[in-house]
């Protein structure tokens, strides 16, 4: 089952299907080589993805600690370790912080994107410089993000509460992480600043794809700039719109590195959204069981988005 | 959109809201070049003086921390070929051969992009163990790869549908087998989005961590995103070493971006809006 010999064969796969098939027609002969092709991505993602999360539900509805993995004494507990999750404060708890989280990082990064975009949508000098400089911050690990805003956030020596003095709010300047009650806007204000570059970029390419001659007609009608951009570009940017906003749901309910290295879920839990308590569970208190279930159940929520998106992606599909 | 008429004044808002936006960078930066004892001054230095860099030999002095980078250069590449291997002849099929599933293959690979991988990881470790591949950057490289391979094929797909038919069967016909034909043809209209997907898929390897942290408890073997994090933990005030630290590993992500601005920025815009 060695993975990594498998790689390379693809285009030797490919030669050796040519000269064998010589004889048939073009199209058969493709379809052969097409399979042939897929062959080596598809058991890729077979025993890397499929297996694994079907393995992760087998795992779910077993009672399965680390010592029984090495003597692969399983016992069947059906929902057992669903029913132990879900009855669980701690689960809830942690939904809780993930919405707080998703509903707070996703509306900041979407209207701050949005302001952005239709600024860097007019012409000026600089103006893509500016606009890569941004996305900079996006590409960056998110860990490393993660130490820059933890030190930003610092009591003392932090920028960003230095700036709070500079303009007279001392009595908000204090270490924002290790307060329960401020810890979770400090990793959403994190969260924010990874999020805004690729918001503003997406929807960027939104604004430049609406047709200018109806900005132009609407001038001529006598539509001021409030009037366009109400009953232009925000209509005209609806689909675009509702496709950042679902990438962003589905991206911002995983995040894990950020949180992790912020404030590892503290303190007292405040910060614990969903995928670090997964993480807790499974590689901490090494239930694994419980951990699969817990999995599971992370992965409700996007897969609900994902049937939106895809439906909405299928819908578009056929109008165009 | 609209004709600009004081151009300048929107690059002086523009340019105050990218300064701020950008200051976590700079103050990454600047305390990475400041004299240790003026770190922690409060009201800070605003501008490092004098500058020095005795940060950065500190943080070198730190073991595992060559290591590490190394490490990751090699996880990075690594992630970038599997990634080219597997997605170039997977694309070209989804994309141009009629075969049966072709559709619930695009479709789960855009469902695969939505798995955290926390929930990936602990299933993963154990596939990984049973072939050996723990705490071993192969693993890691494995691992990653199953991030990118999904985004890739989504990516490159529209390139490869937006090809005519025709230059390929003319390709064919002129004698090329169909090896010839993804050579000579189909690689080279591909360019752009290799490219990109290359880039892309160096910086996820670069900054990926959740994987690191699950699939190895080797330190000899730990992506730098790792060691970053347990010196967070370690040093939790010794802020001038850490900030040399993290501009170190942020300087290669300036760097590929720099270079492959414009595929990246074409790529990621296509794989997530339209596909």
């Amino acid at each position: 089952m060695s993975l990594q010999v498998k790689a390379p064969e693809p285009l030797k796969a490919v030669e050796k299907t040519q000269t064998v098939r010589r004889g048939r027609s073009l199209s058969a002969r493709r379809t052969g080589a097409g399979y042939v092709m897929s062959a080596p991505a598809l058991l890729f993602l077979g025993a890397t993805m499929l297996f694994p999360l079907a393995y992760n539900f087998w795992t779910s509805v077993h009672d399965v600690a680390i010592g029984d993995l090495i003597t692969g004494d399983w016992q069947f507990s059906g929902a057992d370790n669903y029913d132990s999750v879900v009855s669980e404060g701690a689960f809830w708890h942690a939904m809780r912080i993930s919405l707080v989280f998703t509903a707070g990082s996703l509306f900041f990064q979407f209207t701050i994107g949005f302001a952005l975009a239709l600024l860097f949508a007019k012409t000026f000098p600089l103006a893509g410089l500016f606009r890569s400089l941004m996305l900079v911050a996006w590409l960056l690990p998110p860990i490393v993000s993660g130490t820059l805003f933890r030190w930003m956030l610092d009591a003392d020596a932090g920028a960003y509460n230095e700036l709070l003095r500079l303009v007279g709010l001392d009595s908000l300047a204090h270490n924002w992480l290790t307060d329960p009650s401020t810890a979770l806007p400090g990793v959403i204000a994190a969260n924010i600043w990874v999020g805004v570059p690729f918001n503003m970029l997406l929807l960027l390419v939104g604004l430049q794809s609406i047709d200018p001659t109806l900005y132009e007609a609407a001038e001529i009608d006598g539509a001021g700039p409030w009037q366009r951009l109400r009953h232009i570009t925000v209509p005209m940017m609806k689909p675009v719109s509702a496709a950042v906003l679902l990438l962003g749901l589905i991206y911002t309910f995983k995040v894990f590195d950020l949180v992790f290295v912020l404030t590892g879920g503290g303190p007292v839990d405040s910060t614990r959204v969903l995928p670090l308590y997964v993480y807790e569970v499974a590689f901490k208190l090494f239930q694994l069981g419980r951990g699969a279930a817990a999995g599971a159940l992370l992965l409700v929520i996007p897969l609900i988005v994902a049937i939106v998106y895809v439906r909405r992606l299928r819908k578009e599909g056929a109008a165009s | 959109m609209t004709r600009t008429e004081r151009p300048w004044l929107l690059t002086l808002v523009a340019g105050v809201i990218t300064a701020f936006f950008l200051l976590p960078l700079y103050w990454m930066i600047a305390t990475s070049l400041k004299k240790p004892d003026q770190v922690l001054v409060s009201p800070p230095q605003w501008i490092p003086s004098p500058f020095t860099g005795e940060s950065y030999s500190r943080a070198l002095d730190k073991p595992m921390l060559g290591q590490a980078l190394l490490n990751s250069v090699v996880i990075s590449l690594g992630v970038v070929a599997l990634t080219l291997l597997l997605a170039v002849p997977l694309t070209y099929a989804v994309a141009r051969i009629r075969m049966r599933g072709s559709g619930a293959m695009v479709l789960s690979l855009l469902v695969a992009q939505l798995l955290p991988s926390i929930v990936l990881a602990a299933p993963l470790f154990i596939v990984l163990r049973q072939v050996e591949l723990t705490n071993t950057l192969i693993g890691l490289v494995i691992a990653d790869t199953t991030l990118t391979l999904p985004f890739a094929v989504i990516v490159l797909r529209p390139l490869v549908r937006a090809m005519p038919v025709e230059v390929e069967e003319a390709a064919l016909v002129d004698g090329c087998g169909l090896p010839g034909v993804l050579w000579r043809v189909v690689l080279p209209i591909m360019r752009p989005g290799l490219i990109a997907i290359g880039g892309f898929s160096f910086l996820l390897g670069w900054g990926e961590f959740v994987f690191g942290i699950t699939l190895n408890s080797d330190p000899k073997v730990q992506p730098v995103t790792v060691l970053l994090n347990t010196f967070v933990g370690q040093t939790g005030t010794d802020w001038g070493p850490l900030m040399a630290v993290a501009t170190l590993v942020s300087i290669p992500v300036v760097c590929v971006f720099a270079m492959l601005q414009r595929y990246i920025v074409g790529g990621l815009t296509a794989g997530s809006v339209k596909s």
